[in-house]
């Protein structure tokens, strides 16, 4: 009998997860946009300076916008969903607190670019540019799974 | 001793000749008013900075600089990078000039015994002599480290040492650069960078059943890649590589890691960029830019291998 219903609940269980991930998957769609965003800023920041556009004022328009999407991360990823086509891991929920601190240093990071802009000296927009990636790359390292695990690859 | 002898004459062959000055490539970082350390330390920024010698993984951003024990994850097994620090005991503080271009241009160690091919040497092979013996004395200018150098953790025969004279049979063969008189100087520059110091093939290019790079893809990636990554196809692809980066793209993420859709990079690729290409002079940056862009365009889509965790 008890095995049995531990049998059914398996059951149960197996054809709910796939119900779930359905549902997750709008959460997944919310997090993957928000990310595109700071993503499509952080590429026009690039055009403007690897080819030397003459759009200094646009970047800190740009890294201000990034400011401002560093403040909906932890919104973007309130809903703890690790399974179905996503490369967060499960870490983000885990070390909250660390993963807090990964989005105040991208928020920081634009602020530093946004002044630099605003100053116009291109040295320092330069470095401050390359601090902002290595933002990136401090939450992206812990938080987000690489490639050769990311669900894009399989 | 005729061993000894037969090897140098070897090196000086590949290398054409101790004595002889190498014309340098065109670039004032080069120059021989630089100090030769402050040129070595050029030439290890080229090479990536090296940072298979550091284990970042393992310890964090403190891990001693250079001092190995690296756990490097190969089709082969794990295998251990070394200490290139100048300790005289657990390094390679005590080695000669010769040992030193030995080591790096035919695989061998000072007491004659053969290196595994994780070791890039078939791509150092390329460097200029000036460039390694520059190298050398940046390395030995640089804090000792005491740390005992680990034993590979692979399955026999891939951890007989012995085997690797097979695998340099069928799979080295030490070519010296030869600049293109056809290409410009940028071109040139580019390909020495990439085919030696940068050893870009020794990830980005998939290898053959014995481990061998596989030349008729050059450059088209690897699933295989160094601790398990995917080492994407860096040719001019517009699908399966980076056909849609500009040179200027190339250069930009050489500097910045930052790729054209604005995503940062991860993995061992992020470690070469800070410690090494980012540190380059841009003219380098450039020419890597300017060769990668001329390569022709191999469709070879890299995908991850299942996993065997699931």
């Amino acid at each position: 009998m008890v095995r049995t219903t531990l049998a059914g609940v398996v059951a149960l269980a197996l054809f709910a997860i796939p119900a779930l991930a359905a549902e997750d998957q709008v959460y997944i769609d919310y997090r993957q946009k928000v990310m595109s965003g700071v993503g499509a800023d952080m590429g026009a920041i690039s055009d403007i300076l690897k080819h030397g556009l003459p759009y200094t004022d646009a970047i800190a328009i740009h890294a201000n916008r990034l400011e401002d999407a560093a403040s909906l991360i932890p919104t973007a990823f309130r809903q703890n969903v690790t399974a179905g086509p996503t490369d967060a891991k499960p870490e983000i929920w885990q070390k909250a607190d660390e993963f807090k601190k990964a989005g105040d240093a991208l928020a920081a990071a634009a602020d530093e670019l946004e002044d630099a802009a605003d100053d116009g000296d291109p040295a320092a927009i330069q470095a401050a540019f390359k601090e902002l990636g290595k933002a990136c790359g401090g939450c992206h390292k812990p938080f987000r799974k690489p490639k050769e695990e990311s669900y894009k690859k399989q | 001793m005729r061993r000894g002898l037969a090897a140098l004459g070897a090196v000086l062959a590949w290398t054409g000749g101790a004595g002889a000055v190498e014309p340098l490539p065109p670039d004032a970082a080069r120059s021989q008013a630089v100090p030769r350390t402050a040129r070595g330390e050029a030439v290890l920024r080229e090479a990536g900075g090296c940072t298979c010698h550091t284990d970042y993984p393992g310890e964090g951003a403190g891990a001693p600089v250079l001092a190995g024990g690296r756990a490097l994850e190969t089709p082969f097994g794990f295998f251990y990078s070394t200490n290139i620090t100048p300790d005289r005991e657990t390094g390679i503080g005590a080695w000669s000039d010769e040992d030193f271009v030995r080591a790096m241009t035919e695989g061998l160690s000072p007491d004659g015994t053969h290196y595994f091919p994780v070791f890039p040497y078939p791509a150092f092979a390329g460097m200029t002599r000036q460039d390694l013996l520059d190298l050398k004395a940046h390395l030995f200018s640089l804090p000792a480290v005491r740390r005992q150098n680990r034993p590979p953790d692979a399955p026999p025969p891939f951890r007989w040492r012995f085997t690797v004279l097979g695998w340099k049979l069928l799979n080295f063969e030490p070519k010296r650069f030869e600049p293109d008189p056809e290409r410009d100087d940028a071109w040139n520059r580019g390909a020495y960078l990439v085919n030696g110091a940068a050893h870009c093939g020794e990830c980005h290019t998939p290898r053959t059943l014995t481990g061998g790079l596989d030349r008729s893809r050059w450059l088209a990636g690897s699933a295989e890649g160094p601790e398990g990554e995917l080492a994407p196809n860096i040719t001019p692809d517009r699908r399966t590589g980076i056909g849609d980066w500009s040179a200027v793209d190339v250069a930009w993420y050489l500097e910045t890691g930052i790729k054209p859709d604005g995503d940062d990079t991860q993995g061992l690729m992020a470690e070469v960029i800070e410690h090494g290409f980012a540190r380059l002079p841009a003219a380098d940056r450039e020419a890597i830019a300017t060769y990668l862009r001329s390569l022709p365009p191999i469709e070879n889509e890299v995908k991850a291998p299942e996993r065997k965790d699931g």
